[in-house]
């Protein structure tokens, strides 16, 4: 009966209660979809981080990473290599030489990262054929062939098909030089990256470095992100001499904003859901200061404060809970329809790629986080509940029943 | 056998105490048995509404102490309180103040609700009841649906419904027309008679007055008269 009484009591003044529900009917729509957005745009960079650049895991000697010297080499790479292929819970994996070097023109120079990759390999791992713009992927017979960015490209003055000389120091602290020629331009979806990164073929550098076949760096790439403790376990417990770091250690910037990308949905659907709060504390507030008289009645005649407070509370739960499926389904619509299409900031792609993220943006939002704006609707709907509630519960029936 | 319903000894009032102070009742006694249909008369601001929230346990005296049923209420806070008077005591207001959102079978019904009452026999006594009033044909309507009379019948069922000691009627009539303020003290007078149902009324309505077989006149907070009950009142009406 205190349900029946609360649900009638939202529609005794229709207009009000319409306009706080669809008060909240459009914040909650809007914040849902606002956090789908962020995490379309969270879950590119980090896709595109582990599928193009890092992959899930990375095998180092543990010197190697401290300052990228081709001395720390892996040891044991062929054998890591091997091993590392027959875990079930690998989908492609690589060894690389990396060399930190520089790539001159006659028009300038540039320092760089050299990847000195397995074609094939690579091609499984960062999809590297995908992202040619122009040009072609590593040929069988040929050697010293250069793949690089168009933005690299344009800071040479170099063309497709000319040569760049690439500089870096050998094994025993020689300056080495070769010429590269240039055969495919690429492109990923991280400026910075394809401006510092270039790739060349692993038997090309081994040799001019001499290096002897060794890698000093094994990229793994992983069916599911949810394999990665626990592949990264079995690793280092194999080969406890080399260090096997997760794409979050890696890439600790994308590791944080994965991380902070929980409190930005409390953060968002906070403000949302504390403007919301607001305007429902208004409504419920007139709805019991109009009803001063009738709440005095229903406490003269025998109803605790208790069910008052109930009664109160539940109006304000109802009147909230009324704007949630209608809330919901707005956003559910806008997720599925931009999902499909994705959202395009071509006008911005510039600064987008700038920070390593798409320029077109797929929603979209997974069950514990519906869960949890559910979870802080409720809360916000209780919380302003609380302010009218606590103030009909002040009043004195025979007071009240004057009014 | 002691049929005392009501015990009031001493009842004071008085508001503004730090300032002017204003008795609103002062030293009243009184003592009312089961089955009587008094009246309370007097002019505005006489006390008889205070009079009767304190027999209500609606409004706390600054001396002396209602007793009802051999339990003191003065002493009674909260919830007791609240749960004291749904047990044991019928309200009927002089504007009607049924729930605008239930229909007249539901705020008859409601009561019994917050005494916990089994559905069977919620369902049982609102049927009796509208039947007692007349208004069983009225049952699903709210009371924005029906007429001043026929909403103060339904306050009656309802003060009736939770089968209280007594029934405190606030100026029941006040705001209806002749006809229905008749059909309302039949069907009062008719309770009392057949239900030994003791009513208390504070009332300017000379209507009123002449149906009571016991009248207590207040002036200026204490009583002036009390008049030797008389016997029934019988209608045919």
């Amino acid at each position: 009966m205190l349900l029946k009484i609360a649900w009638r009591n939202i529609w005794r003044n229709k207009k009000r209660s319409i306009i706080i529900i669809t008060a909240v009917m459009t914040g909650l729509s809007a914040g849902v979809f606002l956090i789908a957005f962020y995490n379309g745009m969270i879950e590119q960079r980090v896709n595109t981080a582990i599928q193009s650049e890092i992959s899930h895991l990375q095998v180092h000697h543990p010197d190697f990473t401290k300052d990228y010297d081709i001395n720390f080499s892996l040891q044991n790479g062929a054998a890591i290599l091997q091993q590392v292929q027959s875990n079930p819970a690998v989908k492609a994996t690589t060894g690389r030489i990396i060399i930190k070097g520089m790539i001159a023109s006659a028009a300038g120079s540039s320092g760089i990262t050299i990847n000195a990759v397995i074609p094939e390999q690579e091609e499984a791992v960062t999809h590297l054929p995908g992202k040619l713009i122009s040009g072609d992927y590593f040929g069988a017979g040929n050697k010293n062939e250069l793949l690089l960015s168009q933005k690299l490209l344009s800071k040479l003055k170099l063309k497709r098909t000319k040569k760049a000389i690439l500089t870096f120091q050998d094994k025993d602290g020689n300056i080495t030089s070769a010429a590269f020629r240039i055969i495919g331009i690429y492109k990923t979806l991280n400026t910075p990256y394809d401006e510092t990164n270039v790739f060349v073929k692993i038997q090309d550098i081994d040799s001019l470095a001499g290096l002897d076949s060794q890698y000093n760096e094994i990229a793994i790439l992983l069916h599911s992100n949810k394999m990665l403790k626990e592949t990264q376990s079995a690793i280092s417990l194999a080969f406890p001499g080399s260090t096997i770091q997760p794409w979050t250690e890696i890439s600790p910037e994308i590791g944080l904003t994965v991380s902070v990308s929980e409190q930005m949905v409390l953060i968002f659907m906070g403000i949302i859901l504390l403007a919301l709060a607001f305007g429902i504390i208004n409504t419920m507030m007139m709805a019991v200061l109009e009803r001063t008289r009738e709440i005095g009645m229903l406490l003269a005649l025998g109803m605790d404060k208790a069910k008052i407070f109930r009664m109160i509370l539940m109006e304000t739960v109802l009147l909230v809970a009324a704007g949630c499926p209608g809330g919901l389904a707005i956003a559910f619509i806008a997720i599925a329809i931009t999902k499909r299409t994705g959202i395009s900031f071509k006008k911005f792609e510039e600064v987008y790629a700038s920070f390593g993220y798409s320029d077109v943006i797929y929603p979209s939002l997974d069950s514990r986080q519906l869960g949890l704006i559910m979870l802080l609707v409720v809360f916000a709907a209780i919380l302003s509940a609380l302010f009218p509630a606590l103030r009909a519960l002040r009043l004195k029936p025979v007071a009240s029943m004057r009014k | 056998m002691n049929n005392t319903v009501i015990d009031a000894h001493n009842l004071t009032r008085i508001y503004d105490e730090n300032t002017i102070p204003v008795y609103a009742l002062n030293s009243v006694h009184l003592h009312i048995t089961k089955g009587e249909f008094t009246a309370i008369k007097g002019p505005s601001g006489s006390g008889k509404t205070t009079l009767l929230n304190m027999l209500g346990g609606l409004d706390e005296p600054t001396e002396g102490y209602v007793n009802i049923n051999g339990t003191n209420i003065t002493q009674l806070k909260g919830n007791k309180l609240i749960d004291f008077r749904l047990n044991n005591i019928g309200f009927v207001f002089q504007s009607y103040n049924l729930i605008p959102v239930l229909t007249a079978q539901e705020n008859i019904e409601f009561i019994m609700l917050l005494q916990k009452r089994p559905k069977a026999e919620r369902e049982q006594r609102v049927t009796e009841l509208l039947k007692e009033v007349g208004l069983i044909e009225k049952a699903g309507k709210r009371p924005g649906e029906l007429s001043g009379g026929q909403q103060q019948r339904v306050a009656v069922a309802r003060a009736l419904a939770p089968k209280p000691q007594f029934i405190l009627a606030d100026e029941p009539t006040a705001n209806l027309d002749s006809v229905s303020a008749g059909n309302l003290l039949d069907i009062m007078a008719k309770l009392n008679r057949e239900e030994k149902m003791t009513f208390i009324f504070s009332t300017h309505d000379q209507r009123v007055i002449d149906r009571a077989r016991r009248v207590i006149t207040l002036e200026d907070g204490k009583i002036v008269s009390d008049t030797t009950p008389a016997p029934l009142v019988h209608t045919n009406s």
